[in-house]
């Protein structure tokens, strides 16, 4: 638990050296000729790069930010005008692949510290502005104050990924982790009301929170008050595990306890991981103490209602199994994963009892054992890994995110198949695991995912979910390979990937609402009119939807422009608790909390959201969709929905993604909508 | 810097940013002549310049002498192989000595410069002209029959040089007649030598009236890919006989003033082969090592001995002492890629770690694909180290052959 951070005479040393040098190099920077400054510049700022990475490093450059500036370190760039920096920018220049944008922001940050700690009186921005700059930088990137990098900051930025994250460090223990720290409870709950089976970074976080809260040097004052429950779910949520005691010391305890001493865990451990969705690594050793006593305790360990119980009694044998292979300390989320897959009554659909038994004993080729590693190393079986993965898709069809790849498409089939289909995706998670292929047919023509040649994304992902992570490489490139037979069709080749791929519910009748060659928008009217009377319970005769369709939408950012198309699912249209028909829906991004600017705000919570959901009023998500599937044969009552409905949301779009997209007035078009991601 | 008109008015030939740094920051007056691409630069950070594109030399090369003797100019400094004849001719007006102009073809061409050694009593290997392939043949032939190997013994090699290019440029080691098919025509007249086996090192001495005012001794770890400075006290122990073959030079050239950069080998026995000289500063940015060990600049060092109206006082105070007054060692590497595809450049975490790594020049890679190197090729960009022992820094310059900083 105690991160790494102690310090060595070594590691001074080398400090005091590189500052020698540091100093030396601003001391050439302040002599050289004024043409001659610029060829200067990158051996500073190399060094203070090695100096950053060092141990102490920050706060030895936070003590000559003001020389630096004065030496012109900023010069010729926005850096040098503090006053204008926006704290939204900051997390993606640190993140960058280029190693100056880096060490420059990085230095900048060290000096608006200095200017807040009030070391240095700065000509154009207050003491006040700085530190009020600086906490939203932390609070909009607490991921790197509290998370290792994950894979895709490594490869891009290798060791360097550490850099911002010291920096971080540094910035907190400065301005003091008190005013940041309501900031992250709030988002850790956030985040958590959505349900994402990648909780790893979730349970850093709470991680860090412990640790500054019992760390005597931290002083958190009224702050933290929310990060009880949190903390106490991963590290104690029981009597008997309250302080943390170690898995062996709480295996012994158990094997002293009465029934009703169990009885009391069971409802501890139940009631922590549904409020939060995490699950203690104490929890399995009770569930596997459990299958020796009661399989009454059982469901009540799993926090199971009658639906769930009758499940578990039925399938008792295949339940055991499960949880004695496969739910471990190290694969703690599987018990929640089962959990909610009893809950859902699915093992009552007659293919999916087989389906688990043929996964419990699944030989697993050495290619997903390498990525299986690779990912998640091999504190258990691989194949535990695996399980614990396959039943977090199946109990948490929405807790699927793409990671930090272009595959948002893959996600969304590997969702809708785990809601509607879900021995149809255990059926694709053996073919990949064991077999190292998919195959998948495209209008009759089989598509293997071997022969086919790349997918979107460039590089294999690996901060994904066990499931995707063995099996999304492939569905990746069978949907490219979809879209390359599609080439040289007239309009957007969603039309005949989507159902092909996704499944026989995709709608066949399809609504675009740009046109493919030009990237205009078109026929807004008849787009939306069709939107309406299908999905809309007003206008389709309050039907609710059957099955999951794809959609595709146009994301916006904060400030409504355009970003790219990404592919979600429509789950359902429904009144909300205030009365506002809202569209519920599944976004494969990871957080689908986003603000999509001109006040379409995505709530993930509070509107009647089921976990892992997002909704928008109709009219706003309407405004962003320009995508959909519908049955064409239930078209609903076209002419009954209003100009006046129809125009708002076109205004909604026009003032977003559709500003430069007005046919008339522009022949030249932007690049139309061909990949989503 | 405040310029003293007492002191001399220096044309520096060629562009150099770290020269016109120097020069800059030295109480001479100097002016920089340079092909008009320099020109913008120049006017927008007011920096002296005369615009001159140095083709080879005609009829109207008195033209920039005289340009320069009208401005008061002094002497012309070369700062590339390329603008040695240059600087000869132009210091021949100036200075008035049409002398300087026959020295200065003699320093550009490598078959030239061998024979003048040779006539100095100097020694050098053996060494010939080659015209085309079948030269190249019969040298490497004679030299082997010469070293009495018979047929089927491995052959020691040959070295192919072009006569006036600087430093590793064109630079070939041929062992068999087969490298000799892979040598484009258009490369040919070379210069060939025998090989030979020993310790290469390289001298830069600034002379003053003829006397050496400063020798400085760079060793290379390997050549083509490291040098550091001050020589490792192995290689020190021979400074004495450095000295006297460096006197002989001076004295076989004739040279009065300027800095020499040549090179040498010492075998075994302790002989002193001569290789070649060069009348300009070295390449692998020796010049910034020896700022780093005795701080002083050495560009500014070669104004000060190029100056005609500099006293020996001046010069006497302006040198530290050799070796005993350099701090530490401090060496560079010419970093090469060594995989055929290449993605991104990252310093070897154990090289960024090593309490001896200063700094490095090297760029993101422009593409992917490597070409293959031809000859020695060009490095990519220079490491630069400095520590306290020689040794370490020598294994630590060595160790980096073995190194990706391009993957």
């Amino acid at each position: 638990m105690t991160p790494p951070n102690t310090s060595s005479p070594a590691s001074n040393d080398k400090l005091t050296g590189l500052l020698q040098k540091l100093d030396a190099s601003i001391t050439q920077l302040s002599e050289a000729a004024e043409f001659a400054k610029p060829s200067k510049v990158p051996h500073v700022l190399d060094i203070a790069r090695r100096v950053m990475m060092q141990e102490g490093g920050c706060a030895a450059i936070e003590e000559r930010a003001e020389r630096l500036e004065a030496e012109g370190i900023f010069d010729g760039s926005d850096w040098a005008q503090p006053q204008i920096l926006m704290p939204s920018l900051s997390g993606g220049s640190l993140q960058s692949a280029d190693v100056t944008l880096v060490v420059i922001e990085s230095l900048s940050q060290l000096r608006m510290l200095a200017v807040a700690k009030g070391l240095y009186r700065h000509t154009l921005i207050s003491d006040e502005s700085a530190l009020h700059f600086l906490t939203q930088v932390m609070a909009l990137n607490l991921s790197l104050l509290f998370t290792a990098p994950n894979e895709a900051e490594r490869e891009t930025q290798g060791r360097l990924a550490q850099l911002p994250r010291l920096l971080f460090q540094h910035i907190a223990a400065r301005i003091g982790y008190e005013h940041i720290i309501d900031e992250l409870i709030q988002e850790i709950w956030r985040i958590l009301q959505q349900r994402p089976i990648q909780v790893e970074p979730v349970k850093q976080m709470i991680t860090q929170i412990a640790l500054s809260q019992a760390d005597p040097a931290i002083d958190l004052g009224s702050s933290g008050q929310g990060a009880d429950r949190l903390v106490s779910s991963l590290y104690g949520p029981t009597q008997a595990c309250r302080e943390d005691p170690g898995i062996d010391v709480y295996r012994e305890r158990l094997s002293g306890m009465d029934s009703g001493a169990l009885q009391y865990e069971a409802t501890g451990f139940a009631r922590a991981m549904h409020d939060t969705g995490l699950v203690s690594p104490y929890h399995p050793v009770l569930l596997r103490h459990l299958l020796d006593h009661s399989d009454q305790l059982l469901a009540e360990a799993l926090g199971l209602s009658s639906t769930g119980r009758d499940c578990l009694l039925c399938y008792r044998e295949l339940v055991h199994t499960i949880i004695r292979t496969s739910v471990h300390p190290q694969t703690s989320q599987a018990a929640y994963g089962l959990a909610l897959t009893l809950e859902r009554g699915i093992l009552y659909q007659p293919p999916i009892a087989p389906s688990l038994w043929r996964q419990l004993g699944l030989t697993l080729s050495e290619w997903s054992e390498a990525r299986l590693y690779a990912a998640f190393g091999d504190s258990v079986s691989h194949r535990a890994r695996l399980m614990e993965g396959v039943l977090c898709v199946l109990g948490l069809p929405l807790g699927i995110g793409q990671g930090n790849n272009p595959t948002c498409q893959s996600a969304r089939a590997l969702s809708m198949w785990s809601f509607n289909d879900p021995d149809y995706l255990l059926q694709m998670v053996t073919w990949a695991a064991r077999d190292d292929e998919i195959i998948m047919h495209f209008e009759g023509q089989p598509i293997s995912s071997r022969d086919s040649i790349g997918g979107v994304a460039q590089n294999l992902p690996l901060d994904l979910d066990p499931v995707s992570l063995l099996v999304v490489p492939h569905l990746d490139r069978i949907y490219v390979e979809m879209g390359r037979r599609c080439v040289g069709r007239e309009g957007d080749p969603h039309r005949w990937v989507n159902p092909e791929f996704h499944g026989w519910w995709s709608g066949r009748g399809f609504r675009i609402n740009v046109d493919v060659a030009t990237g205009q928008l078109s026929d807004m009217d008849t787009f939306l009119r069709h939107f309406y009377a299908s999905y809309h319970p007003g206008y389709n005769g309050n039907q609710p939807l059957i099955h999951p369709q794809p959609a595709g939408m146009a994301i916006t950012d904060s400030a409504a422009r355009f970003i790219g198309w990404h592919a979600i699912t429509i789950l359902r249209t429904a009144m909300d608790p205030s009365g506002v028909v809202r569209v519920y829906f599944f976004n494969p991004n990871n957080d689908s909390g986003q603000d999509w600017g001109d006040g379409v705000k995505v709530s993930t919570a509070g509107n009647g959201e089921r976990f892992g959901e997002a909704s928008l009023p109709f009219p706003q998500f309407a405004s962003r969709l320009y995508i959909f599937h519908h049955d064409p044969l239930e078209h609903g009552e076209l002419a009954e929905v209003t100009e006046q409905e129809l125009s708002e949301v076109i205004a909604m779009v026009h003032r977003s993604w559709g500003a430069n997209r007005l046919p008339p007035t522009d022949l030249q078009a932007e690049s139309g909508p061909t990949d989503q991601g | 810097m405040k310029k003293d008109p007492n002191k001399g008015f220096i044309a520096l030939l060629g562009w150099s940013l770290n020269a016109v740094e120097a020069a800059e920051k030295f109480d001479r007056r100097y002016v920089v002549v340079a092909p008009d691409w320099a020109e913008e630069y120049c006017k927008q950070h007011d920096i002296p310049y005369v615009s001159w594109n140095f083709e080879r030399l005609n009829d109207r090369s008195v033209e920039i002498a005289e340009t320069l003797k009208e401005m008061g100019v002094d002497v012309s400094i070369p700062l590339f192989e390329e603008t040695v004849e240059w600087a000869g001719a132009i210091n021949s007006v100036l200075l008035d000595n049409p002398r300087l102009y026959g020295q200065s073809l003699l320093l550009r061409d490598k078959a030239l410069m061998k024979r003048r050694a040779q006539l100095g009593g100097i020694r050098v290997g053996i060494f010939e002209e080659a015209h085309d392939k079948g030269d190249v043949v019969r040298f490497l032939k004679r030299v082997n029959q010469t070293l009495l190997k018979l047929d089927g013994d491995p052959n020691d090699p040959i070295h192919l040089k072009a006569f006036d290019k600087a430093g590793c440029l064109g630079h070939r080691v041929i062992r068999t007649p087969d490298e000799i098919d892979a040598i484009p025509d258009e490369e040919f007249p070379v210069l060939m030598e025998s090989h030979l086996d020993g310790w290469e090192f390289a001298v830069e001495a600034w002379i003053h009236n003829g006397k050496i005012a400063f020798l400085n001794i760079s060793e290379y770890v390997t050549l083509g890919y490291s040098v550091f400075v001050p020589a490792s006290p192995e290689l020190e122990r021979y400074r004495e006989q450095i000295r006297q073959q460096i006197e002989k030079l001076v004295k076989t050239f004739d040279i009065e003033f300027g800095l020499i950069h040549p090179e040498y080998f010492v075998t075994s026995d302790g002989e002193m082969y001569f290789g070649e000289v060069a009348y300009r500063p070295p390449g692998f940015k020796v010049f910034e090592l020896l700022e780093r060990v005795y701080g002083f600049n050495a560009y500014q060092a070669s104004m000060l001995v190029f100056d005609p109206k500099t006293t020996a006082e001046e010069v006497a105070e302006f040198f530290p002492r050799e070796v005993v007054d350099a701090d530490g060692f401090a060496g560079c590497f010419g970093v090469y890629p060594r995989r055929r595809v290449v993605s991104r450049l990252e310093i070897p975490e154990e090289v960024e770690d090593h309490p001896y790594f200063e700094s490095h020049e090297l760029t993101p890679p422009m593409e992917e694909t490597v070409t293959k190197r031809t000859a020695f090729g060009t490095h990519w960009g220079l490491v630069y180290f400095r520590g306290e022992d020689a040794h370490t820094l020598r294994d630590l310059l060595k160790e980096q052959e073995d190194m990706d900083y391009y993957v």
